[in-house]
């Protein structure tokens, strides 16, 4: 009977398990499991094509990768020099590498950024041309540089080689302040004046390590005694297609060990653009500087000047024309020899070959206060890798 | 000589410096907003409405890659309380003219800083190896993105955003100015579409990448360039293989900027037998194109009577 019972039992638990509809419910299962992998595959299908649709994103955190490196920037000008006088100067009659930049620039943090740029130059050993923290955000809007810098001082002073329209600095810069410009270490400060006018005015006042940029002879040889300078641009809008600027520099400076800043400057400086259609631009630009020197010796005259007016024409996108006029009494000028000066005639072609590699031909004609003359031509290649970007000016 | 003028020049640059030098916006109600391009210009002022002045930076008559800033924009960036750009290295004078107004909120990255790239789908982003001998190529992707109308879309809910962040009061404000702008610009969305319907799939040969956004909406076929790379201007040799190209390809027309050569398209197109077309990349740029809204009826209008 127990057997009897025990089998029974055995039959109806088989006779479940093989009745009970486990195969429907197993594809019940399946058919579940298959539609939500499919609402699975057609979401992560969706989140590809998003993916792919949006790379703005992904460049966005690519471009994060390298924020902590400083940008960096190569500038080589390389100049090719033929000229009249037979002394083996620098760069005469040869083709030279005059100057390599690196250029390394980044924000020190929220509110500073340090720029530095170290020069190369087949003349000279490697040296430090600039070196400068800027301060932002200080009371009134004030930007302040400290370091080695270019002082803002007129329009061809502020500026790299690179930014200059001629392959040289205009005479009077090259025989004040130095032949590759003026960069001293030092303090400045700049602020932007909200005057209610429909000018726009910026002054920059510094304080400067005594000294000259390279051949100057404007102060004396001393670094101790320091020079002050302050600078008052005004900038007017006359049209959509024309603006116009003038400004006013002063410097006072030391020509020996005392500190009574007996070397004055003062220097005017106007620039006049006009936008003749979207690819051509004519710009006019002059600057002049009155230097007054109370001269120990008698011979020698305390007040002279010195100018230069430049045309530039750009005809094309790529193309551009000038012409620049140099006139500048040296500074240590004789009194028997008062009316004599040194003057310029340079003309130049511009071609751009691309946004970053520009070639110019330029010719001079010297006439210098000691009688000589000095005639050159001079082709000069400007090439840009890295990070390249011009300060406004 | 001049020793007696120093303290009058101290007097005169000193004096000037203690002038009342409250940024501007902190005295008015409304927020001061500089943008790079007049179609920012544009699109900020239809979402801020009353509540924002705004002034654009670049000329709509020039290449912005090319533009010098002015001192003048120095002063408007300074009393900025928002700086509005396109970002991906386009404005490549950006840094600079920051730098110079010295306002560190307004500096790339920061939040008074708003990047209208953010977000959008780009093209053209470079990957792998990439050199300057490819051209003026992009770091982070084609920069022209405001030349596709549905990309407005984005940029009009980042402004928006902005605003209401910078000005929390004007919050509802801004809101609806930029449901209005979007029902605006939806209607005309189907406008445009319809208008270029039958430019759908023709070929162009375009000047420069900067056509590739618009192609996008339009659904033009642009993939050959009167540049043999971005930046670079034509060789003899270059134009005469757009020319054999055009002997097996059939193409509609040649689409350049205003501010291109139009010598060199128009004897391409003379060549080819098909007639060349300038669209705008600035609002007001042309009579007719001020405004977003005058931006895209001005190109459309273009392109399809270009393509007929």
């Amino acid at each position: 009977m127990k057997r009897i019972l025990f089998g029974l039992l055995f039959c109806c638990f088989f006779c479940n398990t093989v009745v009970q509809p486990a195969p429907a419910r197993a594809s019940d299962d399946l058919a579940a499991e298959v539609a939500a992998l499919k609402v699975k595959l057609s979401e992560l299908e969706a989140r590809m094509e998003e993916q792919k649709s949006a790379p703005a994103v992904q460049s966005a955190d690519r471009s994060l990768l390298g924020k902590w490196n400083p940008s960096i920037g190569v500038v080589a000008d390389i100049v090719a020099k033929l000229n009249s006088p037979k002394e083996d100067a620098e760069g005469s009659d040869r083709i030279s590498a005059r100057e390599v930049e690196i250029v390394f620039g980044s924000d020190i943090d929220a509110y500073s950024r340090l720029d530095v740029t170290v020069s190369f130059s087949d003349f000279e050993d490697a040296g430090l041309e600039e070196a400068y923290v800027t301060r932002f955000g200080l009371p009134f809007d004030t930007i302040a540089r400290l370091g080695k810098f270019k002082p803002k001082v007129g329009k061809a002073i502020p500026v790299h080689r690179d930014s200059l329209e001629t392959v040289d600095e205009p005479l009077v810069i090259q025989r004040y302040f130095g032949a590759e410009g003026y960069n001293k270490a030092g303090l400045d400060v700049t602020t932007l004046l909200q005057t209610g006018l429909p000018v726009t005015q910026e002054v920059s006042i510094g304080m400067l390590e005594g000294g000259n940029g390279e051949e100057g002879a404007l102060f004396g040889d001393t670094r101790r005694r320091p020079t002050m300078y302050s600078h008052l641009k005004n900038y007017v809008d006359i049209s959509d297609e024309t603006n116009a600027e003038w400004g006013f520099s002063y410097l006072a400076g030391s020509r020996d060990e005392d500190a009574d800043f007996e070397v004055q400057v003062l220097g005017s400086d106007l620039t006049l653009k006009h936008q003749l259609s979207a690819n051509q631009a004519l710009k006019l630009q002059g600057e002049v500087f009155n230097v007054n020197r109370e001269e120990t010796e008698d011979d020698l005259d305390g007040n002279i000047w010195g100018w230069y007016g430049l045309a530039d024409l750009r005809v094309a996108p790529q193309w551009s024309v000038g012409f620049r006029y140099d006139n500048v009494q040296p500074v240590d000028n004789p009194l028997e020899n008062l009316q004599e000066e040194d003057t310029g005639y340079t003309g130049y072609v511009t071609f751009s070959q691309s946004e970053f590699a520009r070639w110019r031909v330029q010719a001079s004609q010297f006439d210098l206060s000691d009688g000589n003359k000095d005639t050159q031509i001079m082709l000069q290649g400007t090439f840009a890798i890295g990070e390249h970007k011009h300060k406004i000016q | 000589m001049f020793k007696k003028y120093i303290p009058l020049l101290a007097f005169l640059l000193w004096g000037q410096c203690f002038m009342p030098l409250q940024p501007v916006s902190a005295a008015g109600e409304t927020l001061n907003v500089v943008t790079t391009t007049t179609i920012f210009a544009d699109l900020v002022k239809q979402i801020g409405g009353e509540r924002v002045e705004v002034k654009a930076v670049a000329s709509p008559k020039q290449n912005i890659h090319f533009y010098s800033p002015k001192p003048s924009d120095v002063r408007a960036v300074a009393s900025a309380d928002l700086y509005v750009n396109v970002g991906l290295d386009l404005e490549a004078w950006s840094d600079p003219l920051l730098e110079a107004a010295g306002k560190p909120e307004l500096m790339r990255g920061r939040n008074r800083n708003l990047d209208l790239s953010k977000g959008i789908a780009l093209l053209h982003v470079p990957t792998g190896n990439i050199s300057r001998s490819e051209g003026d190529i992009h770091l982070f992707g084609n920069p022209h993105y405001t030349m596709n109308p549905e990309n407005f879309k984005i940029m009009a809910k980042s402004v928006a955003e902005k605003l209401a962040e910078i000005d929390p009061s004007g919050a509802a404000s801004y809101q609806e100015n930029e449901k209005q702008f979007l029902s605006q610009l939806d209607a005309k969305l189907q406008e445009w579409k319809s208008l270029c319907q039958h430019c759908q799939d023709k070929e162009i040969i375009s000047y420069h990448e900067d056509i590739a956004y618009f192609a996008q909406f339009v659904g033009l076929k642009a993939e050959q360039f009167i540049e043999p790379k971005p930046g670079i201007p034509p060789g003899p040799r270059h134009l005469a293989e757009l020319a054999d190209y055009a002997v097996q390809h059939p193409v509609g027309a040649i689409v350049l900027p205003t501010y291109y050569s139009r010598a060199t398209a128009e004897k391409l197109a003379e060549r080819i037998g098909t007639r060349s077309v300038t669209i705008v990349q600035n609002a007001g740029e042309v009579a007719g194109s001020e405004g977003v809204v005058g931006f895209f009826d001005y190109n459309f209008r273009q392109i399809s009577e270009a393509l007929k």
